[in-house]
């Protein structure tokens, strides 16, 4: 694969630019940072509150801009200029990329640097990683089932729901078999292993979290790409 | 003369509605070539075929001699430049901000930014926001958009449509510029002008087929009856043969200082398309 940074950074800055006058699809960053307010005054924030706003992060930042993005383009019948341009599809979707996930990372760190949470194991730290690719592959999957900014963030509700804030839902409906499957919710799977490493678990007991993680991860990105390449056609 | 386009039978059907019926098309290297037709007549159906954004139900078409399915690749899409109906621009960037990424992904120097302008008349409105343009406006920032990487092959979706005469005319110039530069331009219109003033050749398209194909000039002369139009005093406009006996008729009106003016009489390649479909290009 031979990647052009050129082209990729043109369509990061393209939508940098794009971005700072978009106050409705900016406007979600401040979610997490709400929650971190509100949490992060009350001393030692529990780690069930760190990865509600971690994952909030993830979804309403990383997932709905993403997915914005994606929708606004094909709205406005921008995406098929780009696609007839020389940019390969791996460029396209980097440089689509870019601005979610850069702005989903300098959310969470003000965020948790706000309610004082460190992230500071190698294996936590690369799953979150992964998480982070899997919302942003969530988020250009919607964006590209989507036909509008709207319908992308009417789309983007019960996914902050779920993959947001799942580990509430969880707890309300205790003991219900149907729950058992949020169990393995990407989500869900970090913050699990989260809690085992400050129980110290070891690298081998780390893994299946990890492995969870990056599954959700590899489907997503394929089925994700297989709608990219039909959506090169027009209806 | 080389071959830039081949077609062969091409189908579409979208879903049971056939849009597109056995059409056979070869476009030369280097031509203008002036693709006619009513709205509904597949011209746009054509493009997207071409540029790889449909497949066709049947039949084939090469591009730079390949099939149309593989010219969805880099390598061909930097020769070609596209405008369709599905040709959109970023809202909240301003013109130069717009054609700036797109220099980026096609690999040309920014310098090329003023030469597009000033090719579509926008010289002084670079900074202009794309929400704050008149359509005609955004279709002729799309168009310089198609410009910056100095195709071989422009695909314009009635490039003109949206736009007043005097522009279309700065329009026409740009494209006679690219063309002599070595563009090959294959675009759609209902515009007769247009098509009589800046196409080497035309096809006419109706439901789905081609009626007719060649010079406009060539058409007009095959299709013109030979005959004579006179304006005369009163007012009248009336046709004579182009033979003795309307010699006599002209003799008689100019002895008589009847004539005020003379015109061979070709028709126009709307009253051809009229003719030949009993249909009115709209
Ligand atoms: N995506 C589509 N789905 C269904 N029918 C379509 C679609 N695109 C075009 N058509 C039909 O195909 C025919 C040709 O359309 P089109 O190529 O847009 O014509 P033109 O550009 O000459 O006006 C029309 O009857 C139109 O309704
Ligand atoms: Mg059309």
């Amino acid at each position: 694969m031979n990647l052009s940074v050129k082209r990729i950074n043109a369509i990061f800055q393209k939508d940098l630019k794009d971005i700072s006058k978009n106050i409705f699809v900016l406007s979600t960053v401040l979610i997490p940072f709400l929650f971190a307010f509100l949490y992060g005054r009350q001393g030692d924030v529990p780690l069930e509150v760190q990865f509600l706003i971690i994952n909030i992060a993830f979804t309403a930042v990383g997932a709905f801009v993403q997915s914005a993005v994606i929708a606004e383009e094909k709205e406005k019948n921008t995406l098929r200029g780009l696609m007839m341009s020389p940019a390969t599809s791996s460029e396209i979707l980097t440089g689509k990329s870019l601005l979610s996930a850069v702005l989903t990372v300098v959310t969470m760190i003000v965020c948790l640097s706000i309610t004082n949470y460190v992230v500071t194991d190698p294996i936590m730290l690369l799953s979150m990683i992964i998480a982070l690719i899997f919302f942003i592959s969530l988020g250009t999957l919607v964006g590209l089932m989507t036909k509008s900014l709207m319908e992308a963030s009417v789309v983007s509700v019960p996914i902050i729901f779920v993959f947001g804030m799942g580990r509430m839902f969880q707890e309300l409906f205790q003991g219900n078999k149907l729950v058992m499957i949020f169990d393995y919710l990407p989500n869900v799977q970090l913050e699990m292993l989260a809690s085992q490493i400050t129980e110290g678990a070891s690298f081998a007991e780390s893994l299946p979290y990890l492995g969870t993680i990056l599954a959700w991860t590899l489907i997503s990105i394929i089925v994700t790409v297989i709608v990219y390449n039909k959506s090169t056609l027009d209806a | 003369m080389e071959e830039i386009i081949k077609v062969d039978s091409l189908t579409k059907f979208f879903a049971n509605e056939e849009a597109l019926d056995g059409l056979d098309l070869s476009i030369h290297s280097r031509e203008i070539f002036g693709f006619l037709g009513p709205s509904g007549a597949g011209k746009t159906t054509t493009i997207k075929l071409l540029t790889g954004q449909l497949l066709p139900t049947s039949g084939s078409a090469t591009v730079f001699g390949v099939p149309v399915k593989e010219v969805n690749s880099p390598q061909h899409l930097k020769k070609i430049g596209v405008m369709s109906d599905n040709s959109g621009l970023y809202e909240r960037l301003s013109i130069y901000e717009n054609l700036k990424l797109y220099c980026e992904l096609y690999q040309v120097t920014t310098d090329r930014i003023r030469e597009v302008l000033e090719m579509v008349n926008l010289i002084g409105e670079e900074k202009k926001m794309i929400s704050k343009l008149s359509k005609g406006m955004r279709q002729r920032v799309v168009l310089a958009r198609t410009f910056l990487h100095k195709p071989n092959l422009l695909f314009l979706d009635e490039p003109t449509a949206a736009l007043d005469p005097v522009n279309s005319e700065q329009i026409h110039r740009g494209l006679r510029e690219l063309n002599q530069n070595g563009t090959t331009i294959f675009l759609t219109t209902h515009d007769m002008r247009e098509a009589e003033t800046l196409c080497d050749r035309i096809a006419f398209l109706n439901n789905g087929e081609v009626q007719l194909m060649g010079p406009p000039k060539e058409l007009q002369r095959q299709y013109s009856n030979g005959n004579i139009r006179l304006e005369l005093k009163n007012g009248h406009e009336v046709e004579v043969q182009n033979n003795k006996e309307g010699a006599q008729k002209v003799h008689e009106w100019m002895s008589s200082g009847e004539l005020v003016r003379i015109q061979s009489h070709e028709p126009t390649l709307g009253e051809i398309f009229v003719d030949i479909t009993g249909r009115k290009l709209i």
